[in-house]
Parts: structure tokens; sequence; C-alpha cells
């Protein structure tokens, strides 16, 4: 339960993080994954870059219809900011969901998203709002959709020398409905299926549907069919479960102690529906 | 845990079935794979680190091909060991043409002991699937 | 002298009284044994095999030798000449493997010892523990008691291949006419699985061996400093008055801190070699991996009876899982299951068997209920079982089958004499608490509906306070010292061994209502086995009930010196002692119990036939167990669609005899209630195939929390114990034995609709959409 031996520095600035991580240097948030995996000795960084000290990557403003959010907000800052309550449900909601208090506190948006945990909660959520991702390095910046940063298991777009420094998401409150959807693994808390839905209905007619799920197999992805079946629909009870047995469709689940692949699509239907639905109650 | 699979690569039965029996082709494919040093017949000492996220592990082992029965099938056992954990996976492979390429089908076995096996269940089935998803993209790229 | 009104104290006993052991805890300034910091103190850490069966082909510890900080490295051979790890057990024809305190040529469990690094801090010793190279030549494992006893499974002691450590057989009356007599028979297999004990502290011990005095000072986590000091002391060839065990604060045991580990010994080997302090602390996945588990039972219930209900006749085959090795009391467990096989009802044939089995994983041994849970699970479901296949309410054969009031002291067939109970007044507390005719007539409007709602019944019966000594494996009687001190003050040295059980509240209460002195008057003293008298320890619910009467036996006996020195005081025979006070009856002179406390030690004068100073001893030797009871009911219901499990009453009555904190028996029922929820619903350790424990972790293995406990309403009957003048009877583990067959009962009365008759535990919700769907 004690980590190998290590460097460690803590950057005030991003450009210095940036330098330090360029040179190999592996970047800590929260720690609130890291750590655990040193102290079991299954992850050895050489050198610590801590980025919490870094006040520039700690904000959330509004611009041009989307939400700014700095890589090192934290869950609790996410699920209780005015402005994300207001302006993304979504993502206030599902950060609610995330591990416990302690790990809410500490935890940062960035540092889940850049450690792409296939049973993390947010990028289901981010998928669903069909997000950005931006990546910094000391060469400059880009902007990643979400759905092409989420490569596999663990694995994300990042390159070596580059940290998630913001996401942004739309702002679409009154348009839009929202709910994610969670059943937890009763021991860690982690989702062993994770559904966030977002949903647009004009004059009856469900115009928007996007669905994000976490938890059933490698990594997150979007239920293209289930969405597709469920546009053009009045959203009945019967179009809901239709559109919702599609969620799993064409997606490996994974099993493992404590749920195997059928019973995890079982899960993601079933959880799906309830998205859909709560998200359905929630639109104008 | 059982594994079992199918991947698709580009090349005929017999051009597969030589390139994933070629110690080098190995090396490069085995995902993390430093070095590959024959020891026998068909039998190679492994030195490899595992990088997964924030997961970093030496492993040393063994990777021995038996069972031949050119180009149709063959038996690859996988051995390694590590202060994270030790694993060892056997399966057999069966190749068959098909669209044009070859279908390598995989059926077998793996055991994870240590650390590992420990804390890392949940992981376990996903990253088996994703290393062996690698190996055969790897494997693909050969000319 | 005065001639007072007396204003008597307030009664202290029945009140929920806030223990004076919290605010050392809860400021965060109470000492456990990794506060312990000695100078000069040197850190172990241990290496352990990541196989679980293999020969060890060589170990090199050069590199971890070399490497700066590091003091000194040993392996199984540098150890030889310390005793084996003990297990007090005597069974007829057990098979007891010898077990190393670190492995030589062969190790048998993950996690098994294979040597230990010394090092000036824990980093460097983890570093250190790290560079040991042992080349292992890996053997094929088993870790399922079933599979070891197939033919042509491994052998984990190669001496034993058929993996049987004994057989046990106990029969009671005549239960083969009975069972061929009967009306119907119902058979059910049932599992009990593996469980973690989980004290919030793991583990761990600091030795200090001074070779000038041939003296060791021993700090360690334990529930039994006196029998672990004993031990110990023997393990290492020491002198047993020479070495001093310390229990410092103890951060909880339930049961698996009962005993004397390989580790103890170690480091107090090393201590003595290297003559500095050396400390060892063990992290949580060496807990999971390395500290004894509970139950690891398959058993093979029937149950016989007539037609109309009447249990004839209960038959039990037990498998135990025993683990690689014997621990302290481990092939003992199951014996308990035997005993309390016929539950509360009145079934005069019984046939037990037990098969202890080897396998390649950690020891079983006594945790939380330590083979009741297991037994009252297998009766409680067989009478549900019974009931079901007879069309009969499960309440109404219940009552049919009950031990009566007018029994009492009732002899089992089993070889126990219940001591009290009235177990038909406690159960229709508890169904009237529940409302039990309205709950089932809602159950039956809900599963027109097709809800799957269910209500569970558990009526359980417990044997603790261990215990008379010829039953108990080290003795089972209890000391208690009662000191006062010239200024009245009164210290308690009792010999069991609190951690978290709260006596140094409990036994201070006892103790101001005897002696009529203010509760902050009294202090309680534990664990160190150079200031207490020797005594047996915490476990089995014995700490009031046994270690309560020998205080309150020891508190007699001042209160008899007391009368005598008030006599001689106030210069009178007719005096009673009486809120703290020595009176004369006629005068109503009085003399308060400190001005006698200052005269006994003045002793300017001292009465005839005594002695100066004011100290009692007593030693208590129980002379039965004591037999708690009561019913649990829980009315669940099941989320068809993902076979989720809600609580949604959870009623209790239990008969624990007196209560001295009603607030401290809260907690524990509450506490025993969430193990046995956890065992119903959550908790598994799980072994696979190679032995490996593939739930080390908390992020695998599924406690209770806050947020998953139900509400549980809770009540008292109370029918006192004849067995000790305190008439109480323990209630440790009673929650625990009597929550776990009524969350079982529920969820299976929820899906019998479905034809659903049995699902083993843990009730995951992945098994119970499985049922559903079957």
């Amino acid at each position: 339960m004690i980590p190998n031996t290590f460097e460690y520095t803590a950057p005030t600035t991003l450009k210095d993080a940036l330098a330090l991580v360029g040179d190999g240097g592996k970047p800590l948030a929260g720690g609130m994954s890291l750590i655990p995996m040193m102290k079991l000795r299954m992850a050895n960084p050489e050198h610590l870059i801590d980025l919490n000290r870094i006040v520039e990557l700690n904000y959330i403003r509004e611009e041009n219809g989307e939400l700014h959010i700095g890589a090192n907000a934290t869950h609790y800052d996410i699920e209780t900011a005015p402005l994300i309550l207001g302006k993304c449900p979504l993502l206030a909601e599902t950060a609610s969901f995330i591990g416990d208090i302690q790990v809410r506190n500490r935890g940062t948006l960035g540092g889940s998203v850049a450690h792409a945990d296939p049973s993390a909660d947010f990028p289901a959520a981010l998928q669903a709002l069909e997000a950005k991702v931006v990546l910094t390095s000391s060469a400059g910046s880009r902007t990643v959709p979400v759905g092409d940063f989420f490569v596999d298991t663990f694995t994300t777009a990042l390159e070596a020398g580059e940290l998630v420094t913001e996401v942004i998401v739309p702002v679409e409150a009154g348009l839009t409905g929202t709910s994610y959807q969670k059943f937890l693994q009763p021991a860690s808390g982690f989702a062993i299926v994770g559904v966030a839905a977002r949903v647009r209905r004009e004059a009856g007619k469900i115009t928007l549907a996007r669905i994000g799920v976490t938890g059933v197999g490698g990594n997150s992805y979007r239920a293209g069919k289930a969405e597709k079946a469920l546009e053009g629909t009045s959203g009945s009870e019967v179009e809901i479960a239709a559109a919702a047995k599609l969620v799993g469709d064409g997606i490996e689940a994974s099993t493992d102690l404590h749920a195997s692949a059928v019973y995890r699509l079982h899960l993601a239907s079933n959880y799906a529906a309830r998205a859909i639905h709560a998200a359905l109650s929630r639109t104008v | 845990m059982k594994i079992s699979g199918a991947a698709q690569l580009p090349f005929t039965p017999e051009r597969t079935y030589e390139l994933m029996r070629d110690p080098a082709v190995l090396a490069r494919a085995i995902p993390g794979c430093e070095a590959l040093e024959r020891t026998g017949d068909n039998e190679y000492r492994m030195k490899m680190k595992m990088m997964l996220a924030s997961f970093s592990g030496a492993f040393e082992g063994k990777v021995r091909l038996t069972d031949a029965v050119p180009p149709t099938s063959f038996r690859m056992v996988v051995e390694g060991s590590g202060k994270i954990g030790f694993m060892k996976g056997e399966g057999v492979l069966t190749l068959t043409a098909k669209d044009g390429g070859t279908e390598v089908a995989y059926d077998g076995d793996a055991q994870i002991g240590g650390t590992m096996a420990a804390v890392g269940q949940r992981l376990i089935d996903t990253t088996a699937r994703m290393m062996i998803k690698r190996f055969f993209e790897k494997v693909a790229v050969e000319e | 002298m005065s001639t007072t009104t007396i204003t008597r104290p307030e009664k202290l006993v029945g009140k929920r009284i806030r223990r004076r052991e919290d605010p050392r805890m809860i400021t965060g300034t109470a000492t456990y044994v990794d506060d312990i910091k000695l100078s000069n103190m040197l850190y172990a850490a241990m290496v352990r095999s990541p196989h679980a069966a293999a020969n060890i082909r060589s170990i090199d510890t050069s590199k971890a030798a070399a490497l700066p900080g590091v003091t000194a490295v040993y392996t199984g051979v540098d150890l030889k000449d310390v005793g084996g790890v003990v297990c007090g057990v005597d069974l007829p024809g057990l098979r007891k493997p010898h077990h190393t305190v670190i492995a030589t040529d062969r190790v048998y469990l993950v996690g098994h010892t294979v040597a230990v690094v010394v090092a000036s801090d824990r980093y460097v010793a983890a570093d250190a523990a790290d560079l040991v190279e042992v080349d292992y030549d890996v053997l094929q494992a088993v870790a399922d008691p079933e599979k070891a006893l197939a033919p042509g499974a491994p052998a984990v002691h190669p001496q034993w291949p058929d993996n049987i450590a004994f057989t046990f057989e106990q029969k009671g009356g005549d239960v083969d006419t009975a069972f061929a007599q009967a009306d119907v028979i119902c058979k059910q297999r049932m599992i009990s699985q593996r469980m973690v004990a989980n004290p919030m502290e793991t583990r761990g011990c600091v030795a200090s061996w001074h070779a000038a005095d041939r003296a060791m000072t021993f700090y360690t986590s334990t529930q039994i400093p006196h029998l672990a000091r004993t031990i110990l002391a023997g393990m290492l060839g020491l002198e047993e008055n020479r070495f001093r065990l310390i229990a410092p604060e103890v951060g909880g045991g339930f049961g698996c801190k009962l005993n004397v580990y390989a580790e103890e010994a170690i480091v107090a080997f090393i201590s003595m070699k290297l003559g500095r302090p050396i400390k060892w602390i063990e992290s949580r996945r060496e807990n999971f991996l390395t500290t004894i588990q509970g139950r690891g039972h398959v058993d093979y219930w029937e149950i016989a009876a007539k037609r109309d209900g009447t249990i004839v006749g209960i038959k039990v085959k037990i498998i135990q899982d025993l683990g690689a090795y014997h621990q302290l009391l481990t092939p003992a467990i199951p014996t308990l299951s035997v005993l309390m096989m016929p539950g509360l009802y009145d079934a005069h044939n019984i046939h037990a068997e037990i098969v202890g089995v080897f396998t390649n994983c950690v020891p079983t041994d006594a945790v939380r209920g330590a083979g009741r849970p297991e037994a009252t699970y297998g009766i409680e479901r067989m009478v549900d079982i019974l009931a079901a296949e007879l069309k009969m309410d499960p309440a109404e054969i219940r009552f049919k089958n009950f031990v009566r009031p007018d029994q009492f002291p009732f002899a089992t067939a089993t070889g126990l004499n219940y001591d009290s109970g009235d177990y038909a007044n406690t159960f229709h507390k508890a169904l009237d608490m529940i409302g039990y005719k309205r709950l089932r007539e809602e159950q039956a409007a809900a599963r027109k509906e097709g809800r799957l709602v269910g209500i569970g019944i558990s009526t359980y019966g417990e044997i603790c306070a261990m215990g008379p000594s010829p039953a108990v494996a080290a003795g089972g009687w209890e000391s208690a010292t009662v000191k006062v001190e010239p200024s009245g003050k009164v210290t308690i040295l009792t010999g069991i061994s609190p951690h978290g059980q709260g006596e140094e509240t409990t036994f201070a209460q006892v103790a101001g209502d005897e002696l009529g002195v203010p509760i902050d008057d009294i202090l309680v003293l534990h664990g160190d086995t150079s200031i207490v008298q020797y005594g047996i320890g915490t476990f089995g619910s014995r700490g009031t009930a046994v270690g309560g009467t020998a205080l309150y036996l020891a508190l007699q006996d001042i209160k008899e010196k007391v009368v005598r020195w008030g006599s001689m005081l106030l210069d009178s025979s007719d005096v009673r002692f009486d809120g703290g006070h020595c009176i004369d009856n006629a005068t109503g002179k009085s003399v308060s119990f400190q001005t006698i406390a200052a005269a006994a030690y003045r002793a300017m004068k001292i009465p005839a036939h005594s002695e100066p100073g004011l100290v009692a001893t007593r030693f208590w030797e129980p002379g039965n167990f004591t037999y708690p009871f009561g019913a649990h009911i829980i009315h669940s219901e099941v989320d068809r669609e993902t076979g989720q499990v809600a609580i949604k009453r959870y009623v209790m009555v239990d008969d624990i005899g007196n209560i001295l904190n009603p607030m401290l028996v809260d907690g524990q029922l509450h506490g025993g209630a969430s193990w046995g929820l956890g065992q119903a619903l959550w908790e598994h350790a799980i072994y696979d195939d190679t032995g490996q424990l593939v739930t080390g972790e908390f992020m695998d293995y599924a406690l209770a929390r806050a947020r998953t406990m139900p509400w549980i309403e809770s009540d008292h009957t109370c029918t006192p114990s004849p067995v000790n003048p305190l008439g109480v009877k323990g209630v440790g583990e009673a929650g625990t034995i009597g929550s776990t067959p009524a969350m079982v009962n529920s969820v299976i009365d929820a899906l019998s609709p479905l034809g659903v008759t049995h699902v083993d535990m843990p009730l995951t919700p992945e098994k119970l959409w499985k049922a559903i769907n079957q």
C-alpha cells in the first residue's frame, strides 16, 4: 500500500505544467484513480506533475451558447455551480452520482475525461451532450469532439505532452430534457451501466435524441441505433421500449464478477428506458 | 476466464500462418513487448511492459507455439509475471480463408493472479479484449 | 461522621449513558498500535506468495538486503526454531498440518509469507520487499471444498491427498425412526459463503525485546491479550511472566483478532534477533488475503415432519472449508453449528455430520457468530421450506414447534441446556409490530398486480457468553479486580478485552450502582498483561455475561469489606450500605464510602478479621452458556426488471435478558444486522479455481453502507438469564444471527409465486433476475 519512489512538482501555471508533461511527467489531477493505483504499485510514474495549483484551469463560463469548463473543475464544483445547474443540468446530475463526497471534492472533470475509465460516469453524459474536449500542449491547442476523444479502454486521443484543459458543452436548457440513470456496482459505486439521455421534443415529436452509455463495454459510446429509433416518434412507452432495446446493439458487453454481459445488456436497455423517460418528462 | 473471438486479416491463410509464427512479428505485435528471445524450438523468452492509462507493469515470461498444423491451426501459450501479478493465457488459433483474407479464430483460457487479480477484476475482460484487438491490428499492418 | 439525608445517586444500569471511551476516539487521540513509536524502531514488511500452491525453488534476498536502509532479510530457515502457529482445538482424528511461521519449502495459499524484510521506515521496507526474488514451481491448487473432496483433486497437503482434516458426527434421539415415520421430508443444499471480517483497523504489532531483563514488551491489536501472551511466549521459548503483552486501542475485531498469527511471532523474533523494537502494520490488501475469514459452509439439510407441521427430525451434513491451515479455533467452529441446529424448536431427533476440508485459501475461524449464523440460517430456511411444502403459514409452523416456557431449562437434542425463554411471546410482539396479518393481505393484493413482495421471518436462538471451561478451548471463566484507592476513586481491572463493546462504560455503570459512587469516579482498565490479572478475553458475546459477572462478584466482596470498616467506624453492628454510605440503622449516623476508603488505607484501626486496603479479585466460572433469542421480520420487494431488493420494513424483537445500556445494545444489534444483511445480499470472499482471491479490495467486496441499510425498528422482551446474577445474556452476535435468515426468507417468499424455492447467498440482483426469468 506504499507507492514506489517518485519525483513531485506542483507548478502554478499551465505553461510550466505543459513543459513538465512534455518532458514525460505524469499529470496528477484529483488523484482519485491514480493514487490508489500508485499505492498498489500498479502505476509507477517517475515524476508526478500536480496540476491542482493551476488556478487558471479552474473556471466555468458561458460563451456563445456553450459552457466552457476548465479541467480543474471538481465534481463538486460541477454538481453545485449555478451556471451548470441552470444551463447544463445533465452534467450536474451526472456529477452527483460519482463516488462519494470525498471523491467529488477532489476528483476533476479533466482528470476523469483524460483517464477514460470504462465505468466512469462523465463520458456517458459528454457523449449524449456531443461535447468537445480541448487538448493543449506546449505547441498549442486543438479541439476534439468527444466521440473521437474516447477511443478505447483507458485510451483517448491525447498525444504525448498534451493535457485536457477544457471541456465544452452546449447550453440548451429549456430546449432539451436530460437525465442520467445509473446502476451502481455495490462495492465500488462504479457504473455497471450508466445511461445519459438528451432529448428535444417539438410539436409532440422527438426531434433530437442523444444517448450516451458507459459501463457496458470497453468504453463509452453513443447508442446511434437507439437514437434513430427514437427520433421522429412521439415518445410513447412502446416507442421508448423499442428504442431502448437497441441501446446495446453491436456492443461487446463485458463480463466480470458483478455482472455478466447478458445482464449488462439487459440493464442497459432497462436504464436507457428510464433515462429516456425521465429526460422526456423534463422537456417543455 | 474464457477468451474467444475472431479477427480478420488481409493475408492468405498461408501468409497469415507464417506471420503469426514469426518471432519478429510477434515481438512487434504483442502490446508492450520489448524483446522476444529464442530459447528453444518455438519457445521464446519475453520481456514486456504493459502500459495502460496510468498502469504500468514490467513482465517477464515465455511464449510457446505448439501443436502446429500448418496452415490451419496452432496453439499459443503466453505466460508473464511481474510485480503487479502474473498471467497465463493459452489458446488455439484456427485460420480459415474468408472474404479475400483470413479469419483467425481464437479460443482459450486466461488466468490472472497477484495484485491485478485481486483489485482489477472489472478491467480484466475489457483489457484482455483490447490487447487482443491491438495484437491483430499490429499483425494486420505487416507486409 | 454525619447524620445525613442520603441523596441516593441516580441508578446507572439501564440508562442510555454515553460512552466514556468515545471522547478519545472521536478526537483522534486514542493510541492504536500504529501510533506506538519507540526509539530505534525498525519496520517489517512481509514478502508474500502470489501463488496458492507452489514449491519454493529458491529465494534470492541479496538485492533486498543491499538496498540502503534495509537492516535484515529473513526467510523460513532463519526462523526454524520458532514454534508453529497454534491450533487450540482437539478433535478425534484431527489432522493438524505443521504451520511454520514462514513458509520453508512450499506455499499453501496466496499471501503465504515467504520472507520478511526489516528496514528503517515502512517505505524502504515496501521497496525492499519488492526486491526479494522467489523462484516458484507452481502447483495445481484447489479453492472449493467440494472440489477438494472430489477424486483426483490436487492435494493441499501432500500427506493427506483426500484433503480431509477431520470428520465429526453427533446424534441425538432416534433420527432414523423419526425420518422413516415422517409424513414429509424436505431437503436443501445451502451455502454460507466466506466472509471477510473487515475490522476498521487491520492487524499490527510492535515488539520490543530487552535482553538484559529477558523481557518482551509486545503491543498487538488483539481480542485475547493474556491467551496471546501465553501462546507467543511458548512459540518463542520465552518466560511467560517476563512477556508483557498490551492490546492498545483496538479498532474492531469481530473475531478475526481472536487469534495468534504468524506475523506476531515473526515480529517478536526479529526484535529478539536485532535487539531493537520492530513494527509491522498490515495493509488492507494483506488483511483481505491473510486474516482469517468467516463461514465457508456447504450444508445439506433435511427436515422431517408430520403433516400437521410438527418437526420430528433434523439432519445436516456440513462441508466446512477450513482453508490451508488451522488457526486458533478453525476446526471447532462448525461444531458450534451442530449445537444450534434445532434452533428454538422442540425437536428431539438430530443427526449431524461435519467434513472439515483443506483448501488452498486463507483459514476460516471465528467471525461474528462463529458457526451459529450458519446453523440458524439453515434451520430457519428449512422451516420456511417445510411450511411452503405443507402450505402452512411460516409464522404458524414456528408457533407450533417452539419450546414452551414451562419446558425451561430445556435440554436440547444436541446436548445443551437452554437457560430461559418465552419464544412465542417475543415472536407475537414482532408480528404485532409489523402488523403481520395486514401485511399478508397487502402482499396478496400486490401479487395480483404481479409485484414481487416478500415477508421473511427468522426466529433465532443463539448460544453465547462463552462459556463453561470444559467446553471452551482455553477455558471460559473470567476475572475482575476492583481496587478502591485511598481517595475513594475506583479502578476496575477486567480480564476481558473490549474493542468497541463499551465495557469502560457499562462496567462503570454496574460499579457505580453497587458502590454508590459517581460514574466518573470509576476507571476500567484492560488489555495489559502486566496490569490486569489473567483473563480470557472478548469474544463469543461474553464480555458482560461472564466478565460482568466476575466484576459483580468482586463488587460484592468490596461491599462486604466496606460494611466491616463502616461498622467499626460507626461503632455499630447494625449497619447497611446504601447510596454510597454506610448507615447505622438505629441512629441514622453515616460514614461515606470515600471516608471508609481513606480509613482502610490509613489503618489507624483495623476491624477484626480484616486487612488494610480495599481490593477484591474474583475469577468466575459460568455454569452454562446463555441463550438469547428473538424474532426478526423483513418486508421486502424485488424489482422484476433488475432483481434489486428493496427493504421496506425491518422489525426486530430481541431478548437478551437484562440490559445494562440500551444505547450500546442498539449499536450492537444495528451493527450485527449490517453484517447479516451483508451476508444475505452483498458480501462474498470469492476465490477463483487457482486460489486467487478475486474480491481482494473494497472495490469488489461490498459492505453495507449507511445509504444501503434500512431503518431498523427494534424492541425487546426480557427473560433474565438464571446463569448469572446480572441476568444478562449477551448481544454482540445476536443481530448477525437473526438478520440473515429473515432477509433470505423474505426474498424467497417474494419470488415464490414464480416457483422459486431457494437461491444461495449473496442474493445479488443478477442472481435474482436469473431466478425470475428461469
